[in-house]
């Protein structure tokens, strides 16, 4: 093996990494914090007492989470505009089929967490006359919240790497950049190497982070 | 909407789908295979006391749990046999890809089972004046396999999904033979609506059998 690399074509083309890399927080960011929310939504549905809104929900839940989520790309960017006539840029259909598929997740963890609660506390707190909104907020998630930090923080790293398949889908994020000064220099072990090493940063402190809390919260238990 | 449904010409081209499926099903099962092979020597390194054998198998799962699954499919189709200066097809590639990063989940998940044991267990093993290995043998590793099969069968589901990233090195599986077909019909709605049910039933089929055979192993708990 007599391979020298040379990293330098990672070092003159920083520039293009970086925008990549921008529109990848673009992406991740968006998708967390609106799937959460979409989730937290999705996780009452799959709670209530009607019987066709919990079905409903499952369906949701269970499509997003058994099919591969390239193929949801696929599907909202190639597929999904003929259904509405319009066409979706890259970048709004990547957005929305990550949204939607951190909502199908992120509803596990709400629903797993509320559940975890003992039903004494919803019945007491609609007992003293607090509507099942306030109780929900008031009592039963400030106790769960904790709980679920570390699934959370799971979640927020799954898709931070999920965002790399909008590459696919030829949104200019970290992944699309890489492979495009890949096949434009021909260098490509230093550049997918680069890249890897870039996603293992903005990857790793999630991990850490998860794994400390997941520590603590055994230890107060 | 005024969009017509045809899913004829899909369906008149399902044997492409079919192999695709079948391409799909192979490359998972050599991969989960291989990925068990990765996993119980990155496990056994990580359990060694020895801190040459623990700390490379430390780095190696780190690295794969925190960077993203297309950049090891690019990375072992493009930059490896260049540095190697050999070539791979897409199928070697792929299961490469797919086996080094699963075996370094599955590594945590057998890792995981075997600290589980309380140390009691191991203390009663020695007490009786049991070798290292036999006490492994009899008492560690059969409670640990049954705490193993719920998380291993989440990661080879994982897997499942994963494999359909192999088509962006244009390995023949499901997505690629989409892809095909949607050139050749121009039917993206119906061909990317196919195959999300066809990824469906494959996945939700895979998990109802995974259900029995947990079931079934761990039964002793």
């Amino acid at each position: 093996m007599n391979y020298v690399p040379d990293f330098s074509i990672v070092t003159d083309n920083w520039i293009v990494l970086l925008r990549g890399l921008w529109v990848t927080i673009q992406i991740w960011i968006p998708s967390i914090v609106i799937g959460l929310a979409g989730g937290f939504l999705l996780a009452q549905a799959r709670l209530a007492r009607s019987g066709w809104i919990r079905g409903s929900g499952l369906v949701y839940v269970e499509l997003f989470r058994d099919t591969p989520v390239l193929i949801q790309l696929i599907w909202f960017y190639y597929a999904f505009p003929i259904i509405i006539g319009v066409q979706l840029s890259p970048y709004a259909a990547a957005l929305l089929g990550l949204t939607l598929n951190t909502s199908a997740y992120a509803s596990e963890i709400f629903r797993g967490g509320i559940k975890s609660i003992h039903r004494g506390q919803m019945e007491g707190a609609l007992a003293i006359g607090m509507t099942r909104a306030q109780a929900m907020r008031r009592v039963i998630l400030p106790q769960v919240i904790k709980r679920m930090l570390p699934a959370f923080t799971n979640r927020t790293i799954e898709v931070a790497k999920m965002s790399s398949l909008a590459s696919v889908i030829s949104v200019h994020e970290l992944m699309y950049q890489g492979r495009l000064l890949s096949s434009t220099y021909y260098r490509p072990f230093e550049i997918l190497t680069a890249v890897a090493f870039i996603y293992f940063v903005l990857i790793y402190p999630g991990t850490f982070l998860a794994g400390r809390l997941e520590k603590h919260l055994a230890r107060s238990n | 909407m005024d969009y017509s449904w045809d899913f004829r010409p899909v369906f008149e081209r399902f044997d492409m789908l079919a192999l695709g499926m079948l391409n799909t099903v192979k490359i998972a099962a050599v991969s989960i295979v291989l990925g068990v092979l990765v996993g119980l020597v990155l496990a056994m390194m990580r359990l060694s006391t020895r801190k040459w054998l623990n700390i490379p198998a430390l780095i190696f799962i780190e690295f794969y749990r925190n960077t993203p699954p297309i950049v090891h499919f690019f990375w072992f189709f493009y930059a490896l046999p260049v540095m190697l200066a050999i070539s791979l097809d897409p199928y070697f590639a792929a299961v490469l890809a797919l086996s080094t990063q699963s075996g370094a989940f599955y590594a945590e998940v057998f890792r995981g089972g075997i600290v589980s044991i309380e140390r009691g267990q191991w203390e009663g093993g020695r007490a009786l004046g049991m070798t290292h290995s036999a006490l492994m043998r009899r008492v560690v590793v059969p409670q640990a396999i049954s705490r193993m099969v719920p998380p291993f069968i989440e990661r080879s589901f994982e897997l499942l999904k994963t494999t359909a990233l192999a088509s962006t090195l244009a390995y023949a599986d499901l997505l690629y033979q989409a892809m095909l077909v949607n050139a050749e019909t121009f039917r993206p709605l119906e061909v990317y609506t196919t195959i999300a049910l066809m990824y469906l039933v494959l996945l939700v089929t895979a998990s109802q059998l995974a259900r029995l055979a947990e079931a079934r192993l761990t039964a002793y708990q």
